[in-house]
């Protein structure tokens, strides 16, 4: 990963439930599990220069199989 | 980064190791962000569909002749959201 999450995520959403078959398919091939969902939060995480940033995350979860494809959606400070 | 005109931004990954929505090889559509570019990162619309922020070190940038453009925006359509 290009950043490492420090602490909790907050402000937590889910933002899809009904993934498109492209994306349900790769997740299922990936990592098994069913049911995943797209969410999106908010975390302090650092960059690989070291510098600290509050961002707006996203990732895919489904029950059992936990944080996949967690990515940064923007900067936020 | 430094600040671009109006014309699209491509690069090509040369890293992807530990991105799944990134492959090597590939070419993608660079969308302007200010913000990431000042911590060296780029706002690139991955193989999910949608735009995300990836270190500008995962990329080389492609220039593109101008009347090639509209031809790469006709296969790299934007991100949905």
């Amino acid at each position: 990963m290009d950043f490492e999450l420090i602490g909790e995520l907050s402000e937590i959403e889910t933002i899809a439930v009904n993934l498109s078959i492209r994306e349900k398919t790769d997740l299922k091939a990936r990592y098994g599990g069913r049911r995943w969902r797209k969410l999106k939060g908010v975390g302090l995480i650092r960059l690989p220069s070291g510098n600290t940033r509050r961002a707006e995350l996203h990732w895919y979860e489904a029950h059992g199989i936990g944080r996949r494809k967690l990515k940064i959606k923007r900067f936020l400070d | 980064m430094t600040t671009h005109d109006s014309r699209s931004l491509f690069a090509v990954c040369i890293d992807q190791a530990g991105c799944d929505d990134l492959s090597a090889g590939m070419l993608y559509r660079v969308l302007p962000d200010e913000a990431a570019g000042s911590e060296g990162f780029l706002r690139v619309i991955d193989d999910s569909g949608e735009d995300y922020l990836y270190p500008a070190s995962r990329f080389v940038i492609v220039q593109v002749q101008p009347s090639d453009e509209p031809k790469l925006l006709a296969v790299a359509p934007a991100s949905p959201g």
